[in-house]
């Protein structure tokens, strides 16, 4: 498979200075230090990291915003701060926090002056135009003032027009900042099926887990600028922290149950939610325990939620990390 | 390099479109603020005409050639901010780190970004500019040519200072407050008359604040319809405006290397 995004030794590093006349001094700050990987065309990946980590700088660094200190970048077979305008017609960027749309217009309006800014062709504007507002549901708002309009259907009508020039690679940056459960899950949804119907390579910045369970498949954490894991999402919590939460329901009380590796989490008369470290306490053993200590109505076993997974990443610091 | 040209005046057409259909969503703003910088600059040209009723000729200099010199200042300044408005906020959007979001897309920088904008009350100047030559100096057609001709020179000439200006916040930080110094200081000699001025003002006025190019140069050219002097006020704003691009594109160097963080101490 073919490399959408490919870093070797990324790095890069920010001069400071504070101070007046001979008291003024100079000092690096590395915000990215030597990141490596490959992402393969048409994969969904979630780039996360704590604030500060280093995300945003590697993000400029992708789209030839910002020059590396070190080390080599490819995005679609172009270096991207040399070739930054050649590179910009086949990506895209949503930032949550930041509109490409007229504010006082209507999306349409928008959409005509970026078929102007991509010079894009009229027939195949008009083609595309159309099928993205079917697609993402926009017929009903798109003569309306974007200012009107909610926030989940500007952040609807925001990916629609980053995808409007048909870009292979789509950045993304807290898109679901801000959205209620249902305009997130319907943003999610909409870049979950571009990514899967138009092999659409999407890199993705966010601090909400579901965002990173629902639309990617991939995981990378970065923080003091390094890479500190990078997993499929499904490994993350079964192997990252090896623990699962057993939730059991009994038919009579129960005494708290008490064995090594095992914290219970809330005990009621008639029910236990168990925090299991499965490297000290194999799930086996417990559900024996469990089942010697009463007769069980109702169990489950669950993963522990990807927050904590996340939190447990981002507390521990690489090694040498400043 | 035509194809290319007319494909960013279609842009530039584009932009203004849409700039000027997100004014008239509040029309009766819009439309307040054109009409107060109308009444606005009509003060000035009172003032000049109840001057010159008492002393008819000021070096030279009659009454329609100052409000030449008004009208030329007005639809320069006017034109130039009505369409490229972001030049007014180039020092801040620098400062702000707010030039990202125009890298992103696939046009050259400067020519695209200063097109963001528009400044409403620029169309009071601009629609004030052309009205007061028409109506008070009542030129000829080839006067009237060469004035239109002279207020695009004199546009070229306020953006490429505005960039000029603006490229500071590259190099000092927020230079937002200085560029604004710089600029009224451009305007307010802008609309004097230059032979007011002599020594090394006159030398400020065509290098430091180039308002000899708006107050002098084209005033000339339209008393002497002289091609001279009118090339002198292009080759003027083309100077500018290369000083202008040269140092936005110099300080952006230091932008994409991320060398702009400051902190206070």
């Amino acid at each position: 498979m073919t490399s959408a995004v490919e870093l070797q030794g990324l790095s890069k590093t920010f001069q400071l200075s504070s101070g007046w006349g001979r008291r003024r001094v100079r000092r690096d700050v590395v915000a990215v230090d030597g990141i490596s990987l490959d992402v393969p065309a048409g994969q969904a990946v979630a780039f996360i990291g704590p604030n500060g980590a280093g995300k945003s700088t590697t993000i400029k660094m992708l789209t030839g915003i910002l020059h590396p200190s070190a080390g080599e970048a490819r995005v679609l077979g172009y270096t991207p701060w040399k070739e930054r305008r050649a590179l910009v017609r086949h990506i895209g960027a949503v930032f949550g926090q930041r509109s490409q749309l007229w504010y006082h217009l209507p999306p349409r309006d928008t959409f005509e002056l970026l078929a102007r800014i991509y010079s894009l062709d009229r027939a195949s504007y008009t083609r595309r135009r159309d099928m993205l507002i079917e697609r993402f549901g926009l017929a009903p708002f798109l003569e309306t003032a974007v200012r009107k309009l909610s926030l989940g259907q500007r952040m609807r009508a925001e990916v629609a027009a980053s995808l409007l020039h048909a870009p292979r690679v789509l950045f993304l940056d807290e898109p679901t900042i801000g959205l209620d459960v249902i305009a997130r899950q319907e943003l999610r949804d909409l870049i979950l099926e571009w990514n899967r119907d138009e092999g659409l390579t999407v890199f993705l910045t966010s601090h909400d887990a579901g965002d990173i369970e629902r639309v990617a498949r991939r995981v990378i954490v970065i923080n003091h600028g390094r890479v500190v894991l990078d997993d499929k999402v499904s490994a993350l919590r079964r192997q990252y922290l090896g623990s699962k939460i057993l939730s059991v329901k009994f038919h009579a009380p129960v005494q708290p149950l008490v064995l090594p590796g095992v914290t219970t989490l809330k005990a009621a008369e008639y029910a236990l939610k168990l925090e299991v470290d499965t490297r000290v306490a194999p799930i086996e053993q417990v559900m024996a325990a469990v089942l010697r200590a009463g007769s069980v109505a109702d169990i489950a076993i669950e993963d522990p939620p990807l927050e904590e997974v996340i939190a447990h990443i981002y507390a521990q610091a690489p090694a040498g990390a400043g | 390099m035509i194809k290319r040209f007319a494909n960013y005046l279609g842009l530039a057409a584009a932009y203004t479109r849409l700039n000027l259909g997100a004014q008239l969503e509040y029309r009766g703003a819009f439309v307040s603020q054109v009409a107060a910088m109308i009444l606005n600059d009509s003060v000035w040209v009172v003032f000049w005409v109840l001057f010159f009723t008492r002393f008819p000729v000021l070096r030279g200099w009659n009454v329609a050639d100052v409000i030449t010199v008004w009208a030329m200042a007005a639809a320069g300044f006017g034109l130039a901010h009505a369409i490229y408005g972001n030049v007014l906020a180039l020092a801040t959007l620098i400062a702000q780190g707010q030039l990202d979001v125009w890298m992103l897309y696939p046009r050259a920088l400067l020519p695209h970004l200063l097109l963001g904008r528009m400044n409403a009350s620029s169309w009071g100047d601009a629609l004030f500019g052309y009205g007061v030559y028409l109506a008070f100096v009542r030129p000829d057609l080839a006067h009237f040519a060469m004035f239109v001709a002279l207020t695009l020179a004199v546009t070229l000439l306020f953006v490429g200072f505005g960039v000029l200006t603006g490229s500071l916040s590259f190099f000092v930080g927020n230079a937002a407050g200085l560029a604004d110094q710089w600029r009224f200081a451009m305007i307010t000699f802008s609309t004097y008359p230059a032979v007011l001025f002599e020594g090394a003002i006159k030398l400020l006025l065509y290098t430091l604040v180039p308002a000899g190019f708006v107050s002098y140069l084209p005033v000339q050219a339209l008393r002497e319809l002289s091609p001279g002097y009118a090339l002198l006020t292009l080759l003027g704003a083309l100077g500018i405006t290369a000083a202008g691009v040269a140092l936005f594109y110099l300080g952006l160097r230091r932008y994409e290397s991320g060398n702009l963080m400051e902190m206070r101490g």
